[in-house]
């Protein structure tokens, strides 16, 4: 978390150039690839958090990876990340310049727990009127977690709406335990 | 009484809970990036206030500090222990804020005003935020009521009126706290009825701990319960064992139950025990949330924490309903170091400062107030006349005597003034000793320092002094009640009550010599 700044700035530097060259999603296709890759090799990560291989050699390494299969811009972006030595932030610029191209194309994701599976109408429904309540286009990403004993429990950046089982147990626990909450004059 | 039938429970339930499913709880979250020492990171909580309440696992509230570009800075105000990197975190959406009301009376309570004294739940009317705007300068009016504190040399020439910030300042062991406690016990004479005749308004007392240890915390809180005081006296504590965030917010907590006694048109008296304590807290704080430090490593805000918190104190215009917070902080020096850091600053926010010295303690002077140095900026319009006639002269004798005291000490011939100056002096000096938990109301005040001032002490050996004046005060109580109800209620002494006073005080003296020759 501590690159996140970083990150952000290369990122948005990247997007400026993608944008300009109108590559952006192609470069976003690219990072994506790059990241799966990333997350399956621990060889590629152990090397680029390594201060001990050289700069040349790693240049090396990158071209003979990508030089054919991913656009321009990304090579060059990587290579320059490499020079700057900051390629032990790749993962977290990928992450970030993902999330600003959402943020561009006006779209969220939204993690969505239940107790149970949904079926794909229900879920194809809770994007539809998620969308509606929130202006932007949401794309779901459905998990399963029999935690919440019932309901959903639906997040979208930092804001949680829990309709879970859970929390209302957790509620009425409370609510008995504590009498009514006190009214905030100040609110 | 009919039965309650099973269907009619079950029916109640059902209507019940069927209205509480709907309820879709809505709250933002962050993750804990870091944590420790009472303070976290969080990530996410991208919408939070500032000084707003999160909720951390295990019933952990947090407060943030810091909103930064990625992250939010908070202070915990319960077992950081507990909390891992990685947890989740919600906002609470209410910034902190603690409850108010009568209710609070009598109790001793934490800075989120939660009971710590085992006496049940405490059930408060209203919540306000511990961090308010002082009122700005419409709203106030010049202090003009006096506080009395029943201490004689702080009466006298110290005077502390409502809605004064007077600072007590002092090594440790030099009696700072001896002070406030004697001053919180003397309002239980503006409770009574004679108050009330004489037209003095009851005030309400906040006792703020911070930093103490918690033995010493109970000590407190059992001799203003043994006193009486209880009763009209909340006390708030965040001893040394509670968490560094605590103690940096309890001083706001008292000052915001005092608020609520001021601005519904009433009295009180917040007493900060110690904001050396609570400034070392607050740059605990500020130095693990990574703010640079400055002096003596505290923060570069470290005045205005004091100065916010003090300016709270205040005299209402009487549109607002005239109601006064008086406020009295401690400081404690180390080796009278006055020139300190957070000494100077809050000696400069002040209205004057009630200055404790280690030498006058030690050599028997309690309370050890230097009153060559003590100033009262503003409590000199609150004093009643009375008072004001007698202290005036108290005051040019002490001086002249602190000034040729240095002198006598060689011992070489002096001319029939300067021991006349010497001798008047060591006698008010005696005079103005008071014990601990012994409060004088201050119509007596007046009578005790009118015989000292006028010279009815000068032919005794100073150690009679204490008997002659607690003999003639009761010769007083017994035969004369009405010249003190008269004080007490006029506020003032006329020519005639001087008179009068003299010839009282002629005849004991004669009396008075009998029991000290035989």
């Amino acid at each position: 978390m501590k690159n996140v700044r970083v990150a952000r700035r290369y990122a948005q530097a990247l997007m400026a150039i993608a944008e300009e060259q109108k590559v952006v999603d192609d470069v976003a296709g690219d990072l994506a690839d790059i990241g799966r890759v990333l997350a399956t090799s621990r060889e590629l990560r152990a090397l680029l958090s390594s201060p001990v291989v050289r700069e040349g050699k790693k240049k090396a390494v990158f071209l003979e990876l990508w030089e054919t299969r991913v656009n321009r811009t990304t090579m060059a972006f990587i290579l320059l990340l490499t020079h700057k030595q900051r390629e032990h932030v790749l993962q977290d610029v990928i992450n970030e310049y993902h999330a600003l191209r959402d943020e561009k194309l006006g779209v969220v994701g939204a993690d969505v727990r239940t107790a149970v599976a949904m079926s794909a109408a229900q879920e194809r429904d809770l994007g539809a009127r998620l969308t509606r309540s929130t202006g932007k286009k949401v794309q779901v990403r459905a998990a399963v977690d029999p935690a919440i004993q019932g309901g959903l429990v639906v997040r979208i950046g930092d804001t949680v709406v829990d309709a879970s089982v859970r929390r209302q147990l957790e509620r009425l626990r409370k609510r008995f335990r504590e009498g009514e909450p006190l009214t905030n004059t100040h609110a | 009484m009919s039965e309650v039938r099973p269907e009619e429970v079950s029916a109640i339930l059902r209507r019940q809970l069927a209205g509480f499913e709907k309820e879709a709880d809505i709250y933002d979250v962050g993750t804990v990036l870091q944590v420790g020492d009472g303070v976290a990171r969080v990530y996410g909580l991208s919408k939070a206030l500032m000084s707003e309440l999160i909720e951390f696992p295990h019933g952990v509230f947090g407060m943030v500090l810091n909103l930064e570009e990625d992250n939010v800075g908070c202070i915990l105000f319960g077992e950081s222990r507990e909390i891992k990197e990685g947890d989740t975190v919600k906002r609470t959406g209410r910034v902190a804020s603690m409850p108010v009301g009568e209710a609070m009376l009598g109790r001793v309570v934490n800075p989120l005003g939660q009971p710590i004294d085992g006496r049940g739940p405490i059930s408060a009317t209203q919540i306000q935020p511990i961090e308010r705007k002082a009122l700005g300068v419409i709203q106030r009016q010049p202090v003009k009521e006096p506080l009395q504190t029943g201490i004689k040399p702080v009466d006298a020439m110290i005077p502390i009126g409502r809605g004064q910030r007077e600072l007590i300042i002092g090594d440790r062991q030099t009696g700072k706290t001896a002070i406030a406690l004697d001053a919180i016990i003397n309002q239980r004479s503006t409770h009574t009825e004679k108050a009330k005749r004489e037209g003095v308004k009851p005030v309400y007392c906040i006792y703020v701990a911070v930093g103490q240890k918690s033995s010493t915390v109970a000590q407190v809180v059992d001799t203003l319960r043994q006193e009486g005081a209880m009763e009209y006296t909340t006390v708030i504590a965040a001893t040394a064992t509670d968490p560094a965030p605590m103690q940096y917010i309890a001083p706001y907590s008292g000052a915001t139950l005092g608020e609520f006694f001021r601005d519904s048109g009433r009295h009180a008296l917040a007493v900060y025990d110690d904001l050396t304590k609570q400034a070392q807290a607050y740059r605990q704080v500020s130095l693990l949330l990574r703010r640079p430090p400055g002096r003596e490593a505290y923060p570069g805000d470290v005045f205005y924490l004091h100065s916010r918190l003090l300016e709270r104190a205040s005299k209402l215009s009487e549109e607002l309903g005239g109601g006064s917070l008086t406020a009295l902080p401690v400081i404690e020096t180390q080796a009278g170091d006055v020139s300190a850091y957070i000494p100077t600053n809050v000696i400069s926010i002040t209205d004057g400062q009630i200055y404790l010295e280690p030498n006058l303690f030690n050599a028997g002077i309690r309370p050890g107030i230097n009153v060559g140095i003590s100033v009262s900026r503003v409590g000199g319009n609150a004093q009643i006349k009375a008072m004001k006639k007698v202290a005036g002269s108290l005051r040019l004798d002490l001086a002249q005597y602190r000034e040729l005291e240095a002198f006598a000490k060689f011992g070489s011939d002096l001319d029939k003034a300067t021991l006349a100056t010497l001798r008047r002096g060591a006698r008010l000096v005696e005079l103005l000793k008071q014990g601990q938990y012994v409060p004088m109301p201050v119509e007596k005040q007046v009578v005790s320092i009118f015989a000292g001032t006028n010279g009815f002490l000068d032919e005794f050996a100073v150690e009679h002094v204490q008997r002659f004046e607690r003999e003639i005060l009761e010769l007083i109580e017994l035969k004369h009640a009405d010249l003190l109800q008269t004080i007490a209620e006029k506020k003032d002494l006329s020519d005639d009550l001087v008179r009068r006073l003299k010839t009282i005080l002629r005849q004991f003296t004669d009396s008075f010599k009998s029991t000290v020759n035989a």
